[in-house]
């Protein structure tokens, strides 16, 4: 009680119930959160049985399958392997091109303009975009690539089972490294000019300045940055549905459209089952996330 | 100066596919394909748009590829944005005021609460939330989408919101509940014209997240409604690129303008309140 009236929050509001208040919160969290999870838990121990046109209990199967499924294996790797380097390039472009526009001329001003507009494109559209432009045939970025010779002639994107899965990266990393630069220039804009000027009349370089000065202070940021991508990233589905639709092969599934893709085959229970292993990883290493780097809302 | 065309150079590679885009969508298909592409010297064609619109009566459609009628696909995008929107606002001014003034036993394990309803891959809401609608008939209607749209938005308003809220000083509320104003009084008369930017940032950002969702989208509306990431995924079956890419400049524009609106506070928003420009 003693640590509550520290904050000195005006009292008026403690003496009252909450309940008014955040009672219509409350209850979408409990509709659209609390009740799928229990539904989900609910889905997989059950499947649809076509030959009986009902969906039955069947136990453990469905997560026995899940853990000997080589697909969803896959899809795993495919999830993990794209969060962690969209991510990390994400992250280091984002701080690059952050430093260079971090600046109070009004020419910077407008690039910051600019590098907002790619973040409200729907993804799908994105995806889109990226469609024409990767195009076997015709698109811009193979044409690009076959001029300079890093792939061969006959070579393609998104129909290759080792580039399909850059093609679609390639798509987020153009999105998305705009919201890391963005992020990163306000917590830069809003650090205190002092240590810095200090730090050059005592003779650091700009290296050291950056690993002593700037990270450490920009810590917050940074996790806050890390925590936000990194959950849209675990969850992304339009890049992958719109530009190669899990394909070729199953190559590019992550779990979010493996998931979508069993379901729509009736495999209810399964898809659940798929879907809910990925709320459960993301919820443990999000909360994770949040206490070790001390996030604070 | 270097630092300057440096900094314009980036600038113009993430621009450029946007730039792409729309030129493409004034191309003919002759120019459309060429190689090298043909970026600025090119014969401007509006047929795409006549076609994306159905304005052209000439044109019969294959009956497989459907036919396109992007108002009323940009239509089912604003009322589901608009209505989601505005249902997130209601519940997140009341959630959000009383997040700012108030300490009560639950803060913590409530906020939290909220920031894993951000986390979950909305596909695990989706697939149950699909059955519940199948036996309340909400599948394929706006009230469906517009409620899911509301959950998906609410940890955005009810933070940002506090936020927003947070600067408004608390000195304003002590006084007008000395002076024997009601508390909800208080809120309405005071505290939200204190916060109308603010409140007015949340609104637009609701619009834009809900514009730009696409599984819920994809699995609660059916045939009759069409949120237009859900009409781009569709499009892709169509081949013809002058037709994608009159329809994803169309519908990119709205979100452009309303960006703008709301720049100085984009980076809080995606933040959900914590980093401040």
């Amino acid at each position: 009680m003693a640590a509550q009236k520290s904050y000195s929050l005006p009292s008026f509001m403690n003496s009252d119930s909450s309940l008014p208040w955040l009672l219509p919160l409350i209850t979408m969290l409990i509709v659209f959160a609390i009740i799928p999870f229990f539904y989900n838990i609910y889905l997989s121990f059950h499947e649809f049985v076509p030959a009986k046109r009902a969906l039955l209990f069947v136990g453990w199967d469905n997560w026995i399958r899940l853990f000997t499924d080589g697909v969803f294996w896959g899809s795993l790797k495919v999830s993990l392997y794209y969060t962690f380097m969209c991510l990390l390039i994400q992250l280091v472009l984002g701080m690059g091109i952050a430093l260079l526009i971090d600046s109070d001329d009004p020419g910077f001003g407008i690039i910051r303009s600019i590098l907002t507009l790619t973040l409200v494109i729907p993804p799908a559209i994105a995806g889109m975009i990226f469609l024409i432009m990767e195009d076997a045939n015709y698109g811009l970025i193979p044409w690009l690539l076959k001029s300079v010779g890093l792939i061969g002639p006959e070579d393609t994107i998104l129909a290759d089972p080792t580039l399909a899965l850059w093609g679609v990266m390639i798509v987020d990393i153009w999105q998305w490294t705009p919201f890391m630069v963005l992020i990163l220039v306000a917590g830069l804009r809003s650090l205190p000019s002092e240590p810095f000027e200090s730090a050059v009349i005592d003779g650091a370089r700009p290296f050291q300045v950056f690993r002593r000065l700037t990270l450490p202070m920009l810590h917050k940021v940074i996790a806050v940055a890390i925590l936000i991508r990194g959950i849209d990233l675990w969850r992304m589905v339009d890049y992958v549905f719109v530009l190669t639709s899990g394909g070729p092969g199953t190559a590019t599934y992550t779990l979010s459209l493996y998931s979508w893709q069993r379901f729509t085959f009736v495999q209810w229970g399964y898809g659940a089952t798929i879907s809910l292993f990925s709320l459960i990883v993301i919820l443990i290493v999000g909360n994770a996330f949040i206490h070790f780097a001390k996030v604070k809302w | 100066m270097i630092r300057k065309i440096l900094a314009f150079s980036i600038a113009l590679i993430f621009i450029f596919p946007i730039f792409f885009l729309i030129t493409s969508s004034f191309k003919n298909n002759i120019d459309l394909f060429s190689l090298p592409p043909k970026l600025f010297l090119f014969d401007i064609d509006f047929s795409a748009y006549e076609r994306v619109f159905g304005f052209s009566k000439l044109l019969k459609f294959d009956p497989s590829y459907g036919e396109l009628y992007l108002t009323s696909r940009i239509l089912d995008s604003l009322i589901v944005g608009i209505g989601s929107s505005s249902l997130t606002l209601i519940i997140g001014i009341y959630a959000g005021y009383y997040f700012s003034r108030a300490n009560f036993k639950y803060k913590n394990f409530l906020i939290m609460s909220i920031l894993s309803a951000r986390m979950m891959p909305l596909i695990s809401i989706a697939i149950p939330l699909y059955f519940v609608y199948e036996k309340i008939n909400l599948l394929d209607t706006y009230v469906g989408l517009i409620l899911i749209h509301t959950f998906i938005n609410l940890p955005l308003a009810v933070l940002l919101l506090k936020s927003f809220f947070d600067e408004v000083p608390k000195q304003i509320d002590e006084n007008a509940f000395i002076d024997g104003a009601s508390k909800i009084k208080i809120l309405h008369k005071l505290i939200i014209p204190c916060a109308k930017g603010g409140i007015a940032v949340t609104f637009i950002l609701s619009i834009i997240f809900s514009w730009t969702e696409f599984i819920c989208a994809l699995m609660i509306g059916q045939m009759k409604i069409k949120t237009i990431p859900i009409q781009a995924s569709i499009m892709k079956t169509i081949p013809s690129w002058d037709m994608m890419a009159a329809f994803t400049t169309i519908s990119i524009i709205p979100v452009f303008i309303m960006i703008l609106i709301v720049r100085k506070h984009f980076v809080r928003g995606l933040t959900l309140g914590t980093v401040k420009e």
